[in-house]
């Protein structure tokens, strides 16, 4: 399996003209690593779906180029592009059988039916659905509707796979499980991937990356533990985890100092600030321990 | 207990509603094919046998075949792109141009041959145009028969009035494709062509299969058309004289018998092969569709392209409306002089305005009573969902493949002098029997429509409703019924133009001038030998079609393309 850096520069879209313009996504910069598994994570309308289809190939951006391992391929129409998306409703074909969705790609690039057939049924493997390939999509479970997505993604060998929001179809239990199963089937095949999901669980447990979008821009671009111990905005921390947000002034650098209405605050912080900057102060909750008070006040 | 006693209900009303149908559907069915297997007193299949031994006649079903099979292909072949262009492309004037697509259907085809032979006949416009032009000499060749030998002319005609009825049907079909299926296609490489071979034709095959029986029934069974046309190699026709003679025999209604069969084995093998549903989990899109907006190259192709079938399609039309409204026309590429006196003529003779009434009374009862009986129907299968509602809904589906002429011979055995109902046959005043055969083949179009509403409101809407403290039927009435009046209006629209343009039934059940309706009376012209004939004809022809582009547009206005819901099978 192919492993393509995939770059994004300066990627904007709009939607409407003059008075009735929207812009849904501002300036994208962004360059996932070959076989890295890279998370937009963002709330509903943000415009992490439109980005994905935009590097699909089903949107095209109003400015902005989308690089495939160096090779631009804005102006490439989305079926010569090499990707495989993997639909958040799973979009298999209810006309054709499991096998037959599976084998659809490497049909699409010509290659021989022994083929088709050979790779549809090695990935089928890869996901344990090879008993169901002659049935249809309609009876199967959700679950199993998305490992068949994940077969087919995988069986048309794509330089890089794009999934969105592929388990938020499923219940919780089940999303769960497939968390791990998923990231190990990804990142097995080796393929670049760019997932895209408003789940912050499913983004911090199975992430390499991940960039945070809030109203059509990155807002931050970091591996989980360092997005969840040092979010670069207030949006970030509040979008990741859970936190206190306490305002305040900064009184003394170093070390840094913050005066608070729930008193002087002492970070170890790099301090960004200058003395009498307004701030904000993010407490973790795991960090904030309760203790008994021992003066009974 | 009370639930029991409101399936009850639900059981007692699909029984009136199965009562009704076995009364006036399966036993007018069972009459006009009863006596073809009657012969010397007993049961026999002589007559069937004699039938399928007569090559002339078994050479004329082929034929008929034929015809259906050529005017369906046709119909597909112009109505795909324009419903690919109007569900899938977003132009300046798609809305417009959906709706005049339409404006075929406000026609019957056999109007429109009356001046087709005008237009492209032996001595037609086209004719005299080419030999203006000095393109052809009339003195040295005998004058072309532009319409071909009969069989070309009804095809041709058939199909400019029938790929509305298609063009509805694919454009809902494509309409209801989740944008997800070809979108997933195009990623995994499928270029244009392949994604509506492979992923596109597959999923709209039921919508195409429910247009397609619609439209191969109706050409199977045509029989205006080639009466107008004078082509009388057709099954139908044959039935047609056969029923028009005074003496009926096992014969005619041996011939009944194959026809019958025929269209309903084409419908039973094309519902199996084609309508058979596709397994899609959810008909609501997954992804917001915005189709992809046409530059100014593709919107003048586009228009170029609805222009050209809408411009041939109205051939006929313009063609009614200049004989309607010519004085005199003998010789000359238009009207010498224009003249109302036709159309005041018509709105103003006893008779033809008796016809003008009739039709309106006949389609008029007829919609009041499918909506009656479709509406119950559809809210019975959809909401109530009975043991047995899916087999009402076939049930209410199959006057779709019953050819109109068949049951019209049913009624005829039905009401034959000496039968206790024939003071209401075609001899005595056959005002309900041409009502309940206007309805009862049009029931279809209702339940759809009212189905096709109900299945877009969804149920919780009534329960929000009832849990309020809504009774039911307060519910019904004051949720349901302001949802899907839309609905509930379009089929009825739709119903009633429909039974406006019925031929089969009015030619053969209306006998007495009285009881004419305008196809009858269009009909009556079109083969009386008096010189004005074919302008009364044509006059005529240009108030059906007021009547009907009325109620089309309205229909098409309030439904846009649910429309097309409507002719699903």
């Amino acid at each position: 399996m192919m492993s393509t850096e995939i770059a994004i520069r300066g990627v904007r879209k709009q939607y409407g003209r003059g008075n009735k313009a929207v812009a849904v996504l501002e300036s994208i910069d962004l360059t996932v690593a070959p076989g890295e598994l890279f998370f937009l994570l963002g709330p509903s309308g943000c415009g992490k779906t439109t980005l994905l289809r935009i590097i699909a190939g089903l949107i095209a951006p109003t400015s902005g180029r989308i690089l495939l391992n160096g090779s631009d391929v804005t102006d490439t129409p989305a079926e010569k592009r090499d990707t495989a998306m993997v639909f958040q409703n799973y979009a298999l074909w209810p006309h054709m059988t499991v096998l037959d969705n599976v084998a659809f790609g490497p049909k699409m690039r010509g290659k021989s039916t022994a083929y088709q057939r050979q790779i549809a049924f090695e990935k089928l493997r890869l996901v344990e659905m090879e008993a169901y390939c002659d049935r249809k999509p309609n009876q199967l479970s959700g679950g199993q509707q998305q490992r068949v997505a994940l077969a087919r993604a995988l069986a048309a060998e794509p330089k890089c796979l794009l999934l969105d929001e592929p388990l938020s179809n499923l219940d919780a239990k089940l999303r769960s499980q497939m968390r791990t199963e998923l990231r190990r089937l990804i990142k097995a095949s080796g393929t670049t991937a760019i997932y895209v999901t408003h789940d912050q669980k499913e983004a911090m447990s199975m992430a390499d990356r991940v960039g945070v979008m809030h109203a059509g821009r990155l807002a931050q671009i970091a591996a989980p533990r360092m997005l969840y111990q040092s979010p670069a905005g207030g949006f970030t921390a509040e979008f990741v985890g859970q936190a206190n947000f306490i305002k305040g002034r900064v009184n003394n650098t170093s070390p840094l100092q913050i005066e608070t209405a729930a008193g002087l605050l002492v970070s170890n912080a790099d301090s960004r600030f200058q003395v009498g900057a307004a701030v904000v102060c993010c407490v973790r909750a795991e960090d904030v321990m309760v203790l008994p008070d021992e003066d009974g006040n | 207990m009370r639930l029991a006693g409101k399936q009850l209900g639900v059981y007692a009303a699909m029984l009136g509603i199965v009562g009704l149908f076995a009364a006036f559907f399966f036993y007018p069915l069972y009459l006009s094919i009863r006596t073809g297997f009657v012969y010397d007193g007993r049961f026999s299949f002589y007559w069937i046998g004699r039938t399928l031994g007569n090559s002339i006649l078994t050479g004329k079903l082929l034929n008929s075949f034929l015809l259906a099979g050529c005017t369906t292909a046709a119909a597909t072949l112009l109505a795909m792109p324009l419903a690919l262009l109007s569900a899938r492309r977003a132009f300046t004037g798609r809305g417009a141009l959906s709706v005049l697509a339409l404006v075929p259907m406000i026609l019957p085809p056999f109007v429109g041959a009356l001046s087709i032979r005008r237009l492209l006949g032996q001595f037609g416009i086209l004719t005299l145009c080419l030999e203006r032009l000095g393109w052809l000499d009339l003195s040295r060749q005998a004058p072309p028969d532009w319409t071909g030998a009969g069989f070309a002319a009804v095809v041709a005609m058939q199909t400019l009035h029938l790929f509305p009825i298609l063009f509805l049907n694919l454009t809902a079909a494509l309409s209801n494709i989740d944008p997800a299926y070809t979108q997933a296609a195009q990623v995994f490489g499928a270029g244009g062509w392949r994604r509506f071979v492979r992923i596109v034709l597959p999923l709209m095959r039921p919508g195409l299969f429910a247009g397609a029986a619609i439209v191969f029934i109706w050409a199977f069974t045509d029989i205006g058309t080639p009466l107008v046309i004078g082509y009388d190699n057709l099954a139908s026709v044959v039935v047609f004289r056969e029923l028009a003679r005074a003496e009926l025999t096992g014969r005619t209604f041996g011939l009944v018998f194959l026809l019958l069969s025929s269209s309903l084995v084409f419908y039973a093998v094309g519902k199996l092969v084609l309508g058979r549903p596709i397994g899609v989990d959810s008909a609501k899109a997954s992804i917001a569709a915005e189709p992809p907006r046409l530059g100014l190259l593709g919107t003048i192709g586009a228009w170029v392209l609805f222009g050209g079938v809408i411009g041939l399609a109205a051939l006929p039309h313009i063609g009614v409306i200049l004989t309607a409204l010519a004085d005199t026309w003998v010789g000359t590429i238009l009207p010498e002089r224009f003249t109302l006196e036709h159309l005041r003529f018509v709105l103003t003779q006893p008779e033809t305005r008796t016809c003008i009434i009739n039709s309106l009374r006949y389609a008029g009862t007829a919609t009041v009573l499918d909506i009656a009986v479709g509406a119950a129907a559809a809210w019975i299968i959809v909401r109530k969902k009975p043991w047995g509602g899916r087999l009402l809904d076939t049930l209410l589906m199959t006057p779709l493949a019953v050819p109109g002429i068949i049951l019209a011979a049913g009624f005829i055995a039905m009401t034959v002098p000496g039968s206790t109902l024939e003071r209401i046959g075609p001899l005595g005043n056959p005002f309900w029997i041409i009502v309940i055969a206007y309805a009862v083949r049009r029931i279809p179009f209702m339940v759809r429509g009212v189905s096709a509403g109900l299945e877009q409101i969804p149920e919780t809407l009534e329960q929000a409703a009832c849990n309020l403290g809504a009774s039911p039927l307060r519910a019904v009435l004051t949720i349901t019924v302001p949802l899907i009046a839309a609905n509930i209006l379009a089929a009825a629209i739709l119903t009633f133009a429909f039974a406006m343009l019925e031929v089969s039934d009015s030619l053969m059940l209306a006998q007495l001038r009285v009881h004419y309706p305008i196809t009858k009376e269009i009909y009556a012209q079109a083969v009386s030998a008096n010189p004005d004939a074919p302008h009364i004809a044509a006059a005529l022809g240009v108030v059906g079609m007021a009547l009907l582009g009325g109620a089309m547009a309205t229909a098409g206005l309030l439904m846009g393309k649910r429309l097309g819901a409507i002719f699903k099978v």
